[in-house]
């Protein structure tokens, strides 16, 4: 026995599971990196002293804030009516061509909201596409497409893939034995839908919902584009056009306030019933619902938001490319911006996995108080817009931090920060899968605690990590906010590039942008979508428990 | 036998240590009795889980020889799974001393990792590592050697458990049996210095449960590994074990060989943990045991003085008890509600008058019927066990 062999663990009492030393410094350092912008915000808007409440009264704030309950209210409800029955139908029926509807009703989630609202714009402002079909029929002029209508209509379509998701893994890991049992004791299909499958999709309900919530209050592209003024386009607007950055600060803080009261809105929801199945065993497959002749009527309807999120945008854009090419008008060069918004998104899920992993293992397999604290505070980033995290960091970038400063450092710490609660929860649902007595095993073979998790836990969890590292990736490249605040002067992304050529209408340049991010982004989401029990399901669906990233 | 790479328990490589060596001076170790080298051995282990209010194991003593093959019998909870892991490592101790190979591993003041133990680990649900084949997980403990000497190691000992030829196999494309004989392999191959096997065969359905043992038995013996066996199940402890250690709730009731412990139960509680029985209410005078079911000449195990007039619990094993067609007028009967026929015996379930169901097994013959009224009496005149209320 060495002398630190009886220091580490000789003096203490019976507590056994002490996790390693490098174990929890590496993830306090996380944790305490990940707090950085909200302790940044706080003393910002303290040193403003009572002039806050002054502040927020000036910019109007009740009227925005209503306009945003608002917004948040109807997308989150439509978003749930159109999640739900497409979630059954691709998961529980015998539509026709089910894999290619699942695969292809979560896609919509790659479309970044400004590219979604540029699409909208083209094809149902009031003298738009659908306007010009429809002057067959002697239709003139279409109801103005700006405002509420046309931002719910945009954020519909990208975020009701959040709720499809959880709910598509609850529908999966459900044991089909209950609504067997169900229908043994006389209830109909309908009935049992009712009585015993939809409540137990409340969690994941729930936890969809949140997520759709979170992203509409976060959401900047979309609703700038549209002009409907929230939140969070009134903060951008603060920060753009005054050179006193408190307001924008203060109205940051306000900003995660909302956020942490839906966080809280959310578990209130849960209730206190259990959802896990009572019994132990593998689950069986459930037998598809056998639709007949509906199933055709079904695939429909699973095609409608497939076709106005995902089909007719992308073909607006295609559509914008070739008449662009036809009438020679120069594309940017995209190439840049491509090659840095693949660079810097690889990078950020690297490091934003890497510093996921300490905090899921110390979570899971060593809980105390401590380690709560540290998943805790990683979640925060969950409730943090783009915009607030984005903006503490260049008060702490030119403040405390300058050499990171113009950086695109500074850019990854801020994308990590937003997304570390995806990767978290990822590795999270894929550790709990991983036995620990697999780790005993190989220790008691002879492997340090510390080499037992380089030989054992990590490529275990490499699924875990494979899936949460895509999901960074995605978010990332579509991350417009915070890409916009902290990129160095000069440094284009794709992401900003099709929001500067989409502000400017250059159709052509924004189209071919926009689709080379769709290529790229749409891949490893479908990947992860197609790998049937989708580690992306159930790891969005698990991770919701605690939460995962909006953006 | 011997693999030739085997090392004897005393190369145990744990490095003597200064501060250990230190700390001992001061606090003074009871130093083990003279001539008792135990490759493990606890003496007066306590061991407590955080938010706990009694201890998992309290005051245990246990010695296990070289070359032995002990079991830690108990019901769930008794904490056997405790002492399997407190000699292992994954556990600490809060009082008492944990010895393995001879060296201090566990007290109150040092703890040792597991990975410094070299005990052989196998596991209720084996553990296997999924993401390695078969000849990977085996070489997993044999890091320290050079890659030319653990590819010779690993063939002979798959070979030993019967699993040649599956090499690069993954864990989930073998069959429970299998997975149970790579997990022996896998813990045998860094040669420990004793083997640890917690619940092996509690996954494995009945009949292949009785074969696997009896291969285990045989590897064991063929390797001449110390080990301990923690089960729920008497038949696998009586059946592989040179001695058995029958737990209570938390500490060790009775250790001994199986025929001593199954012949002379200390308490009515092992009695019970150890084979089918009934205990009956009785009472003690003169040498014999008066009970509804009939007078029975007792015998006395090591610690009951009892008196004479004493309440006492008799122990009734069926195959200890006799019955045949009681007369008209005889008192202390029961009556026979059913026969199980098992070809060379049968099983009668008699109700006694107070509702107590007994059972007695006896060769098939003589034609006694379910409905009979039934005289009882300890076979042979054989003595009946006795235990203070």
């Amino acid at each position: 026995m060495t002398i630190s062999g009886v220091i580490s663990t000789g003096w203490k009492s019976t507590d056994g599971k002490r996790p390693p030393a490098f174990l929890v410094a590496s993830a306090a350092a996380v944790a305490l990196a990940a707090l950085i912008p909200v302790v940044y915000l706080l003393v910002r808007s303290v040193s403003a002293g009572s002039d806050w409440v002054d502040i927020i009264w000036r910019a109007n704030t009740a009227a925005v804030f209503g306009r945003t309950f608002l917004l948040i209210a109807l997308v989150t409800i439509i978003s749930v009516s159109v999640a739900v029955p497409v979630a059954w139908l691709t998961v529980k029926s015998n539509i026709p061509l089910r894999k290619v509807l699942s695969v292809a009703s979560v896609l919509p989630l790659v479309m970044p909201s400004f590219v979604m609202a540029t699409t909208v714009i083209e094809m149902y402002s009031p003298k738009g596409v659908l306007q010009g079909w429809l002057s067959v029929f002697g239709v003139e002029r279409l109801p103005d497409i700006y405002g509420l209508g046309g931002a719910t209509l945009v954020l519909v379509l990208m975020t009701y893939p959040y709720v499809l998701l959880t709910v598509r893994g609850a529908l999966r890991r459900m044991d089909p034995a209950l609504e067997e049992a169900a229908r043994a004791m006389g209830y109909g299909p309908v009935h049992t839908f009712r009585a015993v499958t939809l409540p137990m999709l409340r969690p994941a309900i729930a936890g969809g919902s949140l997520l759709v919530a979170l992203y509409t209050l976060s959401d900047f592209g979309g609703v700038a584009l549209l002009r409907y003024q929230t939140f969070t386009s009134t903060i951008m607007i603060q920060y753009q056009s005054s050179i006193d950055r408190t307001l924008a600060a203060v109205l940051s803080l306000v900003l995660v306030v909302i956020a942490v009261l839906l966080l809280l809105g959310e578990g209130f929801t849960r209730g206190r019933g259990a959802y896990h199945r009572s019994t132990v065993g593998a689950v069986r497959v459930s037998r598809r619902f056998d639709l007949g002749r509906w199933r055709w009527v079904g695939a429909a309807g699973v095609g409608v938001p497939v076709m106005i999120g995902l089909i007719i945008p992308v073909g607006v854009l295609v559509h914008w490319l070739v008449r662009g090419l036809l009438n020679d008008q120069e594309l940017l060069p995209l190439l840049i911006p491509a090659r840095n918004s693949l660079y810097i998104s690889l990078l950020a899920a690297l490091a934003t996995v890497l510093a996921a992993l300490p905090v899921a293992i110390l979570a899971v397999r060593f809980q105390s108080r401590l380690s709560r604290f540290f998943e805790r505070s990683i979640y925060i980033g969950f409730g943090l817009p783009g915009v607030v995290v984005a903006l503490s960091l260049v008060f702490f970038g030119i403040n405390v931090a300058r050499p990171l400063y113009q950086s695109i450092w500074l850019l990854i710490f801020a994308y990590a920060v937003l997304f570390l609660p995806a990767s978290v929860g990822a590795l999270r649902s894929s550790l709990l899968q991983v036995s620990p007595r697999v780790e005993e095993a190989a220790q008691s073979l002879g492997r340090s605690q510390w080499r037992v998790i380089f030989s054992v836990t990590v490529p275990l969890v490499m699924p875990g990590a494979f899936a949460g590292g895509a999901m960074v990736f995605l978010l990332t490249m579509k991350e417009l906010p915070a890409t916009l605040i902290l990129s160095p002067i000069g440094y284009r992304t794709l992401s900003a590039s099709i929001w500067s050529a989409a502000s400017e209408a250059f159709f052509a340049k924004t189209a071919a942008a926009a689709l080379l991010l769709v290529l790229v982004a749409g891949v490893p989401t479908a990947y992860l979508t197609l790998r049937g029990h989708g580690d992306k399901a159930d790891a969005s669906d698990r991770s919701n428990e605690i939460g995962e990233p909006t953006r | 036998m011997r693999m030739p790479w085997q090392r004897k328990p005393s190369d145990l490589k744990i490095p003597p240590s200064s501060a250990a060596g230190a700390a001992a001076a001061a606090i003074a170790i009871p130093a083990p009795a003279a001539g008792e080298t135990g490759v493990i051995h606890l003496q007066g282990v306590e061991c407590r889980y955080p938010g706990s209010d009694s201890p998992a194991i309290s005051d245990f003593n246990l010695l296990i020889r070289p070359g032995e093959f002990v079991s830690i019998l108990g019901r769930s909870g008794a904490g056997k799974t405790t002492a399997l892991r407190v000699v292992a490592g994954f556990e600490q101790v809060s009082s008492g001393y944990v010895r393995v190979g001879g060296q201090l591993v566990g007290s109150s003041f040092v703890h040792i990792p597991p990975d410094q133990r070299r005990i052989g680990l196998v596991f209720q649900d084996y553990a296997l590592f999924p993401h390695l084949t078969v000849a990977k997980n085996v070489e997993f403990g044999l890091k320290d050697l050079p890659a030319d000497e653990r590819s010779v190691r690993i063939a002979p000992v798959l070979e030993m458990v019967g699993m040649s030829g599956y090499e690069s196999r993954y864990v989930h494309e073998l069959s429970g049996g299998q997975q149970q004989r790579v997990a022996i392999a896998r813990a045998l191959a860094p040669d420990p210095v004793a083997l640890l096997l917690d619940e092996p065969f509690s996954n494995l359905d009945r009949q292949l449960r009785a074969a696997l043992r009896r291969d285990i038995k045989e590897i064991v013996r063929k390797t001449g590994a110390t080990t301990l066996l923690v089960t729920h199940d008497r038949e696998e402890a009586l059946a592989t074990s040179d001695r058995i250690a029958v737990m209570g709730q938390n500490y060790i009731e009775q250790i001994g060989t199986p025929e001593e412990v199954y012949q002379n139960p200390v308490s009515a509680d092992v009695a019970k943990l150890i084979g089918p029985c009934e205990l009956i209410p009785g009472v003690f005078r003169g040498g014999v045991v008066m009970t509804e079911a009939g007078v029975f000449p007792t015998r006395v195990t090591a610690d009951n003085s009892n008196s004479d007039g004493q309440q006492v619990l008799a122990l009734m094993r069926a195959s200890e008890l006799e019955i045949e067609v009681a007369g008209e007028d005889e008192q202390r009967t029961g009556t026979v509600e059913l026969r199980e026929f098992e070809g060379e015996f049968s099983e009668y379930s008699i109700r006694l008058d107070s509702g107590t169901l007994l059972r007695v097994r006896r060769r098939a013959a003589n034609g006694i019927k379910v409905g009979n009224r039934v005289k009882i009496s300890s076979r042979d005149e054989s003595k009946v066990i006795v235990f203070p209320v």
